[in-house]
């Protein structure tokens, strides 16, 4: 390999050079200033990630994963997955082979900083070695898989039902600069190699059009131009990319160290949460996954469209999609870069203007204090039933039934009265307010003496795992209460509940992780049966507190489709494990629906 | 030999129309799915607003048709439009060709245990208005025969006007049912204080604003304008209803040592279905849809098929006697002028 030119320079490359240095410049300026947003724990979190061993393998793996290979659309759609990870990953391995091939063959060239995107028009081939057979070799078969997926892209603009999707969203103007920028960037990079393959050498892509084009066009007047149409449409792509989509493939790169590193929304538009919004690839697969957006209602609302509408500070749509949002957090277990609905919602709402602030600091509980203080006792256990569970009493005696069975020594923290574990009022964004409560209901908590605490509500058994710092006490779900009682043998299920199906309560599911608690008690007490979309694919009953603005009169149809998605296995009875899907569903089932409190107790021995 | 008419339904519409129709000089088919004629009525004990005995008036009304076709215990199981008119199939293999169907097809008392946070069939002491008059009628009750009664409540509006309960419509006659019932509780246990937990109180009928004065004025029944929120029980077994009294803006709770609660109407369930046999849908109201809801209530769109009493929404007696009238002479001009 030898330098066709002694400058080593043509003005073509000028353009490249004017989109790199703006998108690189955009991208270190964002970064750095998303990371001086960051308050001063998070700060020292985010930095401590970066220099700790296990936090730095973990980024490089998910960098490589997500970014690269894209392996979660991968499970959602085998051609939505090659489509993605083909350009990215062929993108990457171009560019990587490229400066690979300029340290092997031009060392002297590397400080330049878009030799190596060029290389092919700078050089000449003066002899053939197998070293460069695999080089020229493995960069056309990258630049085809790139064009496989970029083929693949058009059809998926066509025809976006092939890739698993069913709707997406309307590309901006500049999202289609970019977009067809990017399209043209890989056709024009093959015509420019092609044209100089018989200078530069090439392999079973470039050699043969380079001779395809000389049989046909017989002068090379062609080469230049194109070398220059590339060079254009690489400055285009990334002179737009900030403004378009496409800044989810520089954001994401923040994110994932942001996440890793364990950092929260603190706040709804700087910091982490700004670097979510930019993540956003717009893809739309929160649109299909979102439960509101049955019969085709309510398509704006969903997340893509909180993070469009945070990027144009359009501040009454990012409060309508905020508020209306039920907080069932599908759109996040869908999500590709994983931007998380429903604490982004939280967060927006939380930095609203209020007209009034109650004030829960003065509410007297010494009565309930008194009905459960006693002595510290580990094996005491303390019930919270909850505002739900005070809705739904069959739930509450079921329980009070199955801890008089298993000889269990508890106290009922709000039988005759309670406070509200502060779980709607974090949601609605009032936090100083949630606190308010949490502090009051730990007072009763710590006076009680007990050991654990049972919850028979996932709404309350959140922000209680979450936000409560319980130290010394365990805190659990019924489901999982129960279950440890069936395996210290303490209950003993019969099995003769017939067919089952469980509903994973979005509370309880993707909110706390919990699937198989549930199922393992109820494969003892009937026949288990699945739903069509069920653990963190579940579908939210349509009853959730999270929402602020979604009438009653829009929910059914939520509810129905989520009560068709269960019972297509034909379950005798449909089973969930929170208060609130109970009565929902209840509301239009055709079936019983139960709790699982319920369903244990009927069934005990 | 004059044309068949096909009535389904053996309540007070169907019982009225029935005895007009004879009237009339035509002789009625009339099937009950249940062993006896006078449905919801025939469960109850007195009728407000002047305590008229509820048997006495299914009594009166059974007497006078005697002479029409009546099949208990029989149902529709299917209905086919012919060119003249429609070939209807009962549950008992009688197989009948006629002219005119008549759905007096009632309603269906709203399943109080769908308000779980009232505990009716969760907790002892909760009853409904229904059980309530079974107890008027038979005295065979074990929430109420044998026990102290010292405080009683009334739950006004249990599936009714609740969007929650899947119901948005005002069942009008159980603001008058529960003070009626209210006060027949305080005849039977002068000592007891009843309340009554209301949202409004909708007092349009003949006599019924009276009723409620004395209620207030002679029986000193408590009323509480306010939803309850929900209901528990204590060791004791009596009931805890949290209410709020919205006329003093404060919460309230109360124990009480029985609960009825004043379960509303529904549209029948199966009568949607006869209903769909002779394509007449269900209005938006969820009862069966009229012709319009001015002049033609008791008219449909389906050629020949009528509508009278609760199947097109609640009513009181009286109302529903009124409109049996009317679609008897309804289906009396129709035939004639079939011919």
């Amino acid at each position: 390999m030898i330098d066709r030119f002694a400058s080593g320079f043509d003005p073509f490359v000028i353009p490249f050079l004017i989109g790199m240095i703006f998108v690189l410049g955009y991208c270190i300026i964002g970064a750095i200033r998303l990371i001086l947003q960051l308050d001063a724990e998070d700060k020292k979190k985010f930095f401590l990630s970066l220099i700790t061993p296990k936090t730095i393998w973990k980024n490089i793996k998910d960098l490589f994963l997500n970014c690269l290979i894209h392996v979660k659309l991968w499970k959602r759609n085998k051609l939505l997955g090659y489509m993605h990870s083909s350009i990215a990953f062929g993108w990457f391995m171009l560019i990587l082979l490229g400066h690979i091939e300029c340290f092997v063959y031009m060392p002297h060239r590397v400080k330049l900083f878009y030799y190596p995107i060029f290389f092919n028009y700078f050089v000449a081939e003066n002899e053939y070695t197998l070293r460069g057979a695999i080089f020229f070799f493995l960069m056309d078969f990258f630049l085809l898989v790139v064009l496989s997926g970029i083929v693949l892209a058009i059809i998926k603009r066509v025809r976006s039902r092939l890739f698993g999707m069913r709707r997406t969203t309307r590309p901006t103007l500049l999202d289609r600069v970019g977009l067809y920028s990017l399209w043209m960037i890989f056709p024009l990079r093959l015509l420019a190699e092609s044209f100089t393959a018989h200078i530069s050498g090439g392999s079973f892509l470039t050699i043969p059009m380079n001779m395809m084009f000389k049989a046909f066009l017989g002068d090379q007047m062609n080469m230049l131009p194109t070398w220059w149409a590339y060079s254009i449409c690489l400055c285009i792509f990334m002179c737009v990319l900030p403004f378009t989509r496409y800044m989810h493939i520089p954001a994401e790169m923040l994110l994932i160290p942001f996440r890793n590193a364990g950092l929260t929304i603190k706040h709804a538009r700087r910091g982490f949460a700004k670097a979510q919004v930019y993540s956003c690839p717009n893809c739309g697969v929160c649109i299909d996954a979102c439960p509101m957006s049955i019969k085709k209602a309510n398509i704006k609302d969903t997340t893509v469209y909180l993070n469009r509408n945070i990027r144009r500070r359009n501040e009454q749509r990012i409060e309508e999609i905020s508020d209306k949002c039920l907080l069932c957090g599908k759109c996040t277990a869908v999500c590709q870069v994983g931007v998380d609905g429903p604490q982004m919602r939280i967060a927006q709402r939380s930095i609203r203007n209020y007209g009034l602030d109650q004030d829960y600091s003065g509410m007297d509980i010494s009565a309930i204090k008194e009905s459960v203080a006693s002595e510290p006792s580990k094996d005491k256990v303390l019930y919270f039933a909850g505002c739900m569970t005070q809705l739904t009493p069959a739930i509450s005696r079921a329980m009070e039934s199955i801890f008089r069975k298993a000889g269990v020594d508890y106290a009922f923290m709000d039988k005759d009265g309670g406070l509200c574990c502060g779980r709607p009022i974090l949601m609605a964004g009032r936090f100083d307010q949630a606190r308010q409560l949490i502090h009051k209901n730990k007072e009763v908590i710590k006076a009680s003496g007990a050991g654990t605490l049972v919850l028979s509500c996932p709404i309350c058994y959140k922000i209680f795992r979450e936000h409560y710092k319980l130290e010394g006490i365990r805190v659990m779900h019924h489901t999982e209460y129960m279950l440890e009682l069936v395996r210290a043998g303490r209950l003993k299920l019969d099995g003769g509940a017939g067919s089952i199906v469980y509903h994973d309560p979005c509370e309880l599911g993707r909110g706390c992780g919990i699937y198989e608690q549930p199922r393992e008690v109820l494969r003892q007490t009937g026949e288990l049966v699945e739903a069509e979309a069920n653990r963190d694919m579940a579908i939210c009953c349509g009853g959730s507190l999270g929402s602020l603005t979604l009438g009653f009169d829009k929910r059914e149809d939520l509810t129905r489709n989520a009560l068709h998605n269960l019972t297509v296995n034909d379950p005798d009875t449909i089973v969930t494990a929170c208060p609130l899907c109970k009565s929902t569903f209840a509301r239009y089932a055709d079936k019983p629906v139960e709790d699982i409190a319920e369903t244990v107790d009927k069934h005990t021995k | 030999m004059k044309d068949n008419i096909v009535i389904v339904g053996g309540g007070i519409a169907g019982m009225e129309a029935a005895r007009q129709l004879l009237l009339l000089g035509y002789k009625p088919i009339l099937v009950e799915k249940s062993d006896h004629l006078g449905g919801h009525v025939a469960d109850w004990h007195c009728l407000f607003p002047d305590m008229t005995p509820a048997q006495q008036v299914v009594k009166d009304l059974t007497e006078q048709i005697k002479d029409a076709n009546i099949f208990l215990e029989t149902e529709v199981s299917f209905i086919n439009k012919m060119k003249m008119g429609y070939n209807v199939m009962f549950s008992n293999g009688v197989n009948v060709i006629c002219k005119a169907i008549l759905l007096a097809t009632g309603f269906d008392l709203f399943d109080a245990s769908k308000k779980e946070e009232y505990g009716y069939g969760i907790y002892d002491q909760v009853m409904t208005n229904k059980d309530l008059e079974h107890w008027f009628n038979t005295g065979d009750d074990k929430r109420i025969t044998g026990k102290d009664i010292k405080k009683i409540g009334f739950v006004h509006c249990v599936g009714s006007r609740d969007v929650k309960a899947g119901n948005q419509q005002c069942s009008k006659v159980c603001c008058i049912t529960a003070i009626k019932q209210a006060m027949e509780m305080k005849e039977r246990f002068p000592d007891a204080e009843v309340y009554c937990f209301y949202m409004d109180l909708r007092l349009f009928g003949k006599k019924y604003e009276d009723f409620y004065i004395k209620a207030q004025m002679e029986s000193g029944v408590h009323f509480i304008r306010g939803r309850v929120s929900e209901v528990s029980e204590n060791l004791q077994g009596q009931v805890i209803v949290k209410t709020e009294d919205t006329l003093s803006g404060k919460p309230a709770k109360i124990t009480l040592d029985l609960l009825v609660l004043m379960a509303g109407i529904v549209c029948n369930r199966e009568a949607v279905q006869t209903a769909s046999m002779v394509q007449v849908p269900i209005d938006s109201d969820g009862f069966l849809k009229s012709r319009d809801n001015i002049l033609n209530i008791i008219e449909t769109d389906s050629k020949g098929v009528f509508l009278a009493g609760t199947a097109t929404g609640a009513k009181t007696i009286p109302e529903t006697a009124a409109e049996a009238r009317a679609v008897a002479l309804a289906i009396h001009n129709y035939l004639v002028s079939q011919q």
